[in-house]
């Protein structure tokens, strides 16, 4: 018994014990409390008066945010100024998207509902959605602008440079940067900030207003600062403005998505090919859930994208995703892109416009001019300028600006090409296929491969199917001087498959004959009508049984 | 074979009260202590009913006036417990929650009245008739240019404060 | 008006000053109505005060001395019941801001551990103390068994035991998915499967679509094929009303069964073996050896013992109490400061588009999940319902009676019981490592029928071993006893090492790994 009350002594002031500490620890020790102690400590003595300890939070029905974390951010809070000019603790910039109504988690990530600063920061296990590192903030807009439409990259380099060369951040702003007066241009005066210009809209007359206000001014800036702009150079203005939508960096980082090819083999949003893995709402992906076995440095979804854009097979194995050889720079340009694809499930109403116009509309999120298309979908395989690209570990890709192929293909050669693809190829049929190209756009790409090389199709007089030959000597010959590249059954290997369904089809003998004979310069491909050091020329009647022994795999798988 | 042991008398005395019942300090400090624990765990417990944060969304919200309302009558924001006045170039807003008990007041051509238990409420909110305590409150508006308007449903202002559109 | 006057006259108090008497008098006349037998100083007072107190009058009014021993009980029930109590008295706070609907459940768990006041540290103190009621229930049916306390007449409490392990476990499992994470999620979804593994059996046997006993008790349980909102409303109310209830109502039994029972069991020597008396036991009964129990007579069967010489029995109150309120608070203290250091687990909201891998059941669940890698319907189904039908059986298989009230009494004893737990420890380990090495009939016959793998697969080859290890044990000590002890050891063995095997040794896919750490893709 005596023990008994011993036990019964001890136990109960163990537990008194801890229920104390726990008091102690609900009151005094949690992040939030000491934190706001903090603030009130640093507030001047009026303000500390008011200033009352508790939790705070922002709530928002519209889009689901239940954001707690103005109780550490206290002058973020609607109603509370908190410390004036801290960057944590102050007021929030003035931005479109007040957070009083929209929360903080909508753009910043982080999870709302948490008061400890690990755990609210996201950055602890099992919260699959971290705070957006600073350097890419603006990827938190991908959560609901889905669908910011973008220019081509150089014409967006070209208007940028275009605007600073017209020196028009003399007076106006723009992320953060200009609306300096000139030296000396007293009674000039500030332009409006054009960092959100794009969303706004700004009237199409622009520059024949400045131009008036130039002819009525006598000094200042108007006169010193303002000068005349050819028509192209406003339309590259135009163009530039359009794109700032107040989210520096976010359009280049999109531009630039959209001139590496890369939704030649990715969807994004249900456009693009289907090789690569969707990226619609890779920017949503929780970092707890990827392996960053090969990844060195933080666990975080920016460091493991980066890795994976220098070396994709390094970080997931079989990548079937090339190393691309990107700079630095568009490393990081490309991270920022692809973390902005963060798509939140909002009600229509609060749909942008952006998103509105794509989805309702059908318009495009990217430009739809020829270079731009190519950019978007071509470019990776075929290369910037046609060149075809070759990547370590891959066979060579096409190389479609290629003047001796350019010669050879009609028109409607590349455009079917282009919408049938190549079955069982990596090319896929863009106009086949869900997400794939529009009619019109496939006739720009094709201006616009035409372009590349430069050279018009020559023509050809003959009927698509003239060539006779013998297709047992055919097949010897084939195998001794094509299998190598070709393929024993034209299946492709260094070349391009010649058993494909969609090539038989498309190309006339004319194409093979003449391909065969003159080869293709600058690629693999010889001109087997002329002989070399190593090996006779092909006679006509050679290349003829060659055509018609390749002719016999029309049909056959 | 303990009867032997014990005399029947002691055995007597058990039942009776002990005269001088022995202090058991180490059975009470055990008691109490126990009894501390429980006693501050429950009032620990006690304090998790009383919400630190309230689930309700601002009632800070942002409203377009339409051309067409006229002086006089009253707009009404969907979802929203305030009315809008429009007097001329000066606008301002009166809450429509009955200070009685809560419930949503019906603008009439001669104010305000309350469905529930009879209030009846001038065009100024204030009190003519019914068991509501105080006048319908004027709440805070700011404006935001063109015809927007900040309305903070929870921020009462002195009656007759109006801002000018 | 006369009467009045008189009571004046005698110089009375008047009705106010009555009133006013009464008046202050009334705190301590309440207390009085309240406790009526006034403070325990004499073993009388004592005695009212427990059988005149609705909560204390469970109790007998003096104890066994061999009750009270520590070694007797390790407290196990009194602290299995002390978990209940926190149970109720956390979930019933926690009731205030949870609600029972996909993703809406999971942030009310996120409010209740970052905004609620002491939210946080009561579902930690409810996580941890539903785990300790699991381990303690166990924990006292082993202790029941070994000290062979469920001999006649404390047959039917055993079952009813068995009743409390299953509602308890029950509960457990129910409240798994009510924070709505993957961890519950996937948890929820493996064990609701292994509800279904009869199917096994029936489409093994062709006759799934005329008798889908399986189907029937997922949906049961689910309400739908999928873990939903159907079946997080069901675990809701089934955790929070239908089991509660259902266990009051067993442990009501349970209690009254003891007190009907005679008290814990002790051996029939027990006077002996606790040697005299110290000087706070005092006769009983001894003052009227000639007073009779006149409902006695109208009561069939044996009576109550009367009128017997003095027993080694001491006043429950205080020396029981103190016993009760040591454990209860114990098992308090334990369950604050686990509390207070861990965290109860909250992952990400559920995800039925991403497995987890491995999915784990609740722990107490992985050995069966263990033996349901081999045979979903042998795992999950057959060999609980063997073992539970076997465990239920026990009291009315082992009628002997030697060894009742001590630990591992009986023919044997002691070292049948370490033999035991050494072949049920080598025998599951081999078996396990053999699997583990060298696959198992379907790696090697791929092609083998479906009801031969549900019928042979280590988890029947284990039942089995065990089964004929304790037949031999039954034969060579010639007695029941020994039989149920080499079994009851046997399954004790191979569940704790099924047990840390599911729990520490599986990794994704089920694969066996060392450590977490060789996990792929970590």
């Amino acid at each position: 018994m005596k023990a008994n009350k011993h036990l019964l002594l001890w136990s109960s002031l163990a537990a008194l014990a801890v229920l104390l500490w726990a008091a102690v620890d609900e009151n005094f020790l949690r992040d939030w409390r000491v934190i706001q102690w903090g603030i009130q400590a640093r507030l001047p003595s009026s303000q500390a008066d008011a200033f009352t300890i508790q939790l705070r939070q922002i709530v928002s029905r519209e889009v689901g945010a239940t954001d707690r974390c103005v109780s550490c951010h206290v002058g973020m809070a609607p109603g509370e100024s908190g410390i004036e000019g801290d960057r944590l603790f102050g007021r929030h910039r003035d931005v479109v998207h007040d957070p009083a109504s929209y929360g903080c988690t909508v753009c910043h990530g982080g999870q709302g509902r948490a008061t400890d600063t690990a755990d609210a920061h996201g950055t602890v296990p099992h919260w699959p959605e971290p705070m957006l590192p600073k350097e890419y903030l603006f990827a938190g807009c991908g959560g609901c602008h889905t669908h910011l439409s973008v220019p081509n990259l150089t014409q967006l380099e070209k208007g940028r440079a275009r605007f600073e060369q017209a020196d028009c951040l003399a007076c106006h702003k723009l992320d953060g940067r200009g609306g300096t007066l000139r030296p000396g241009g007293a009674g000039g005066q500030e332009g409006p900030d054009l960092s959100r210009v794009g969303a706004y809209g700004f009237k199409a007359n622009w520059y024949e207003h400045h131009m008036e206000q130039k002819k009525k001014a006598a000094s200042g800036p108007w006169v010193s600062a303002f000068g005349e702009l050819s028509e192209s150079e406003r339309r590259e203005i135009d163009e530039y403005l359009r794109s700032r939508v107040g989210a520096p960096g976010l359009s280049e980082a999109k531009a630039l998505f959209h001139t590496l090819g890369c939704r030649g083999c990715h969807k994004v949003r249900g456009v693009g090919g289907d090789d690569g893995p969707d990226l619609t709402a890779v920017g949503n992906r929780d970092p707890g859930q990827l392996s960053f076995a090969q990844v060195q440095g933080e666990r975080t979804l920016a460091n493991w994208f980066k890795q994976h854009f220098r070396s994709p097979a390094a970080v997931v194995q079989g990548s079937a995703m090339p190393e691309l050889g990107l700079t630095e720079r568009q490393v990081d340009q490309l991270t920022f892109y692809v973390l902005s694809l963060r798509r939140r499930n909002y009600p229509e109403a609060l749909w942008p416009k952006d998103r509105i116009r794509a989805e309702r509309f059908g318009m495009r999120e990217f430009a739809t001019d020829g270079a731009t298309l190519y950019g978007t979908f071509c470019a990776a395989c075929h290369g910037a300028g046609g060149e075809g690209m070759r990547y370590p570990g891959f066979a060579a890709f096409p190389a479609i600006g290629n003047l001796d192929f350019l010669r050879l293909v009609s028109d409607d050669f590349l455009r079917e090409q282009i919408k049938r693809g190549r079955p069982g190829r990596r090319m896929p049929a863009w106009g086949q296929q869900e997400g794939g190209l529009r009619d019109e756009e496939i006739s720009r790409l094709v201006a616009y491969v035409r372009d590349l090389g430069g050279a018009a199709y020559e023509g050809d007089p003959k009927p698509r199917r003239w060539v006779e030959g013998d297709v047992v000597a055919g097949e010897r010959l084939y195998v001794k001087a094509c299998a190598a590249c070709h393929g024993d059954r034209g299946e492709g290997r260094e070349g391009p498959a010649l058993n494909n369904r969609v090539l038989l089809d498309l190309a006339t003998d004319t194409y093979l004959f003449k391909t065969i004979q003159n080869g293709r310069t600058g690629t693999s491909m010889v001109a087997f009508g002329a002989g070399s050091t190593v090996r006779g020329a092909l006679t006509d009647a050679e290349i003829s049984s060659i055509v018609a022994f390749l002719r016999t795999w029309e049909g056959k798988k | 074979m303990t009867t032997d042991a014990k005399p029947t008398q002691t055995a007597r005395s058990r039942l009776e009260p002990e005269a001088m019942p022995r202090r058991d300090f180490l059975g009470l400090a055990a008691w109490w202590s126990a009894a501390a624990a429980l006693l501050f765990g429950f009032l620990g417990a006690m304090r998790l009913p009383k919400a630190a944060v309230l689930p309700s969304p601002s009632k800070k919200f942002k409203v377009t006036l339409p051309a067409s309302v006229a002086t006089g009558q009253p707009y009404v924001p969907a979802g929203r417990s305030v009315a809008i006045y429009k007097d001329g170039a000066n606008v301002y807003a009166i809450s429509t929650v009955c200070t009685h008990l809560g419930c949503i007041v019906k603008a009439t051509d001669s104010g305000f009245d309350c469905p529930c238990h009879g209030s009846k409420f001038a065009k100024d909110g204030s009190v003519l008739k019914g068991p509501a305590p105080k006048g319908l409150p004027w709440v805070e508006l700011k404006h935001l240019g063109g015809d927007i308007f900040l309305v903070d449903e929870g921020k009462a202002v002195a009656a007759g404060t109006t801002v000018i559109a | 008006m006369n009467n009045v006057v008189e009571k004046r006259n005698a110089g009375e108090e008047s009705a106010v000053g009555r009133f006013v008497e009464n008046l202050k008098a009334a705190p301590h006349r309440f207390t009085e109505t309240m406790f009526r037998s006034g403070r325990p100083h004499s073993d009388r007072t004592r005695s009212t005060f427990v059988f005149g107190n609705v909560f204390l009058h469970l109790h007998s009014v003096r104890t066994h001395r061999w009750s009270l021993r520590w070694s007797a009980t390790w407290g196990l029930g009194i602290a299995a019941f002390s978990c209940f109590f926190v149970l109720v008295a956390t979930g019933v706070l926690l009731m205030f801001y949870y609600k029972p609907y996909p993703d809406v459940a999971y942030l009310s768990i996120k409010d209740i551990h970052f905004v609620v006041p002491t939210g946080r540290f009561i579902r930690n103190i409810h996580r941890w103390s539903g785990n300790m009621m699991v381990v303690i229930v166990l924990l006292h049916m082993a202790r029941v068994f070994y000290t062979a306390a469920y001999r006649p007449p404390r047959e039917f409490n055993w079952v009813t035991g068995m009743g409390l392990l299953a509602v308890t476990l029950g509960l457990s499992f129910t409240g798994y998915l009510l924070p709505w994470d993957q961890l519950a999620y996937w948890a929820i979804t493996i064990g609701a499967n292994i509800a279904q593994s009869p199917r096994e059996v029936t489409d093994a046997l062709g006759m799934t679509q005329w008798f889908d006993v399986g189907g029937l008790q997922k949906l049961i349980l689910l309400g739908s094929e999928e873990v939903g909102e159907e079946a997080l409303i069901r675990f809701y109310l089934f955790h929070v009303m239908i089991l509660p209830l259902a266990l009051v109502a067993l442990i009501a039994v349970h209690f009254w069964r003891i007190r009907k029972d005679g008290g814990l069991a002790r051996p029939v020597d027990a006077d002996t073996r606790l040697g005299p008396p110290s000087g706070e036991v005092y006769p009983v009964f001894t003052e009227a050896p000639q007073k009779t129990y006149s409902l006695a007579a109208i009561v069939k069967g044996r009576t109550a013992v009367v009128g017997r010489g003095p027993e080694q029995t001491i006043p429950s109150m205080p020396h029981l109490l103190f016993g009760e309120a040591a454990v209860f608070m114990l098992t308090i203290a334990l369950s604050v400061i686990l509390a207070i250091f861990l965290d109860a687990p909250l992952k990400e909201v559920a995800n039925p588009a991403v497995p987890e891998n491995p999915a784990k059941a609740p722990w107490y669940f992985l050995g069966l999940q263990e033996l349901v890698s081999h045979s979903a319907f042998m795992g999950g189904i057959g060999i609980p319902m063997i073992v539970l039908i076997g465990l239920g059986l026990i009291p009315y298989l082992d009628r002997e009676t030697e060894g009742t009230g001590i630990w591992f009494g009986g023919p044997g004893g002691r070292p049948l019981v370490v033999g035991s737990a050494i072949f049920g420890l080598a025998a599951v380990v081999a078996v396990e490592a053999f699997v583990i090495r060298f696959g198992w009939i379907r790696q090697w016959w791929p092609n083998t029928p479906q009801l031969v793998v549900t019928l042979v697969n280590p988890g029947t080859l284990l039942t089995f071993l065990y089964a004929v290890y304790s037949v031999w044990c039954l034969r060579k000590y010639d007695s029941t006893r020994a039989g149920a002890l080499a079994l009851f050891t046997c399954f004790v063995c191979g569940f704790v090492v099924l047990t840390v095997i599911g729990s520490y040794f599986r990794g994704p896919n089920w694969d066996f790994y060392w450590s977490p750490s060789q996990w792929p893709g970590h």
